[in-house]
């Protein structure tokens, strides 16, 4: 359904992604792992053209989309298919949950006002939001706007939702509640692409991990694979390194 | 010398006769300004380009010269222009028709442009870069993202500044009289000029001056609060 080829990336001299190539199946959650600078998060915001990839080419639903020839229109069109949960929220500050949730639809989609709305209820009420239609951002614990960022993911009804560090801005307390959702939504077969730190939280969910280091992709594989037969040297350290007592021999 | 209370009432009631005058040149300016300078904002947030170094060189010009020889300079410099236009092209009317509160309006529009870009750009960056990263993902369009998200919430940041700013405006127009407009601080200066009476009718329009601002002050305070509703309702 969604596949890149060879994307490059360079901000100024320094070269992000070397070559990554990915492929994404409806109902994937695919995790994408790896150490920091290692280009997960440019990888995802390429996808979404938030960040302009140098090269390579975007597959989605058939249609392919060089990087260095994509117009306008395109990207509109890709954009209205998919949807980005971001690491701090980004929440609309000058709109309330539901307008949050409704914006996208409304602007973005024609849809007509009485549908969008009952469309972003139902996605608030999904996150466990049915009380807070008509709060602000500022009014919202961080745990709480990260789950009026999913509802305004999922309100459009995306093809695929990327996922960047969704709980890395979070205090631990209020991780829990926005993975809850995240695993929900994996088990409705909601197609996913998720950049994590949660390790536990991937081997539970992901049918695909992805292990970046470097701006390549190092090693692709089930969650039993990568967790505890990986191949690569560099996966393996960088498992050891963020799971303590980490051993990879079952 | 003695302060002539009689003239003192009458000159207010006569120099509020060119408060349309007043009123409209400042208007006019905010009218244009203020899309003008949005889009001088822009202009200049955006990477290197040609309009960018026009916009900036504009602004330092504006910044760098004192209004009054702004004033002096356009009130002779465009009717020269305008009168050489009219004579190439055999145009029907005369340079001396031509109402002065033209050469204001551009003056002041001139002027303010200059001082909303800067406000304007100091402004959209208090504004994050992912709100329009968002709006964009979700779909809209930059221009909606922009009309819609960044605006909105710019706005909250630029309203004291544009009130400042409309303040100084108001208090600008006072040297329109150097263009031969009748404006308050025109009408009054006439009106003390008959007998001397300088004092009373300067402060005439010192009250109504200050009357002004304080109304647009307080116009400004109730849109300011409107506007950031947003932002004060976790208080409550």
């Amino acid at each position: 359904m969604l596949e890149v080829k060879n994307v490059h990336k360079a901000f100024g001299k320094n070269e992000v992604l070397k070559g990554v190539d990915l492929q994404v199946d409806k109902g994937d959650v695919v995790v994408i792992l790896g150490p920091s600078g290692s280009g997960k998060t440019t990888l995802l915001r390429c996808i979404n053209f938030l960040e302009k990839a140098d090269q390579g080419e975007l597959i989605f639903n058939g249609q392919h989309y060089p990087f260095d020839k994509v117009t306008k229109k395109d990207i509109l069109n890709i954009r209205k298919k998919t949807a980005f949960v971001f690491q701090n929220y980004n929440l609309f500050n000058n709109k309330t949950a539901l307008e949050n949730v409704t914006e996208g639809l409304i602007i973005g989609r024609k849809v007509p006002k009485e549908e969008a709305i009952r469309i972003g209820k139902k996605s608030l009420d999904k996150v466990g939001l049915s009380d807070k239609y008509d709060s602000y951002p500022s009014q919202l614990s961080g745990g709480q706007q990260q789950r009026v960022g999913i509802a305004r993911a999922i309100a459009v009804n995306p093809d695929v939702i990327l996922f960047d560090e969704p709980t890395s801005a979070l205090d631990p307390e209020l991780i829990g509640e926005v993975l809850e959702v995240m695993k929900l939504l994996a088990k409705e077969g909601t197609t996913m692409m998720i950049v994590t730190h949660e390790m536990s939280f991937a081997e539970e969910v992901a049918s695909k991990v992805v292990f970046m280091d470097g701006g390549s992709v190092v090693e692709v594989g089930t969650p039993r694979d990568i967790f505890h037969n990986p191949k690569e040297q560099r996966t393996q350290q960088f498992l050891r390194r963020i799971i303590k007592n980490f051993d990879y021999v079952i | 010398m003695l302060f002539n209370t009689e003239f003192f009432i009458k000159t207010f009631f006569t120099a509020l006769k060119g408060l349309p005058v007043t009123l409209k040149i400042t208007l006019m300016a905010l009218i244009l300004s203020l899309p003008l300078g949005f889009l001088f904002a822009v202009i200049r947030l955006k990477e290197k380009s040609f309009a960018k170094r026009m916009v900036s060189v504009y602004v330092s010009f504006i910044r760098g010269t004192p209004i009054v020889v702004q004033i002096l300079v356009i009130y002779s410099i465009v009717p020269s222009i305008l009168s050489v236009v009219i004579k190439r092209f055999n145009l029907p009317f005369n340079i001396f028709d031509i109402n002065p509160i033209l050469y204001a309006y551009i003056v002041f529009t001139l002027n303010t442009t200059a001082t909303l870009s800067e406000t304007f750009r100091s402004a959209l960056v208090t504004v994050d870069k992912g709100q329009l990263e968002a709006a964009e993902a979700a779909g809209l369009t930059r221009f909606q993202g922009y009309r819609r998200i960044i605006i909105p919430q710019a706005l909250v940041a630029a309203i004291p500044n544009i009130c400042t700013t409309t303040t100084n405006l108001i208090k600008s127009t006072s040297l329109a009289f150097l263009m031969t407009v009748k404006d308050i601080t025109a009408v009054a200066k006439v009106e003390a000029a008959y007998g001397y009476n300088y004092i009373e009718a300067y402060l005439d329009i010192w009250i109504i001056y200050i009357l002004i601002c304080i109304l647009v002050e307080f116009a400004f305070k109730r849109l300011e609060k409107r506007l950031k509703v947003y932002k004060t309702a976790a208080a409550s």
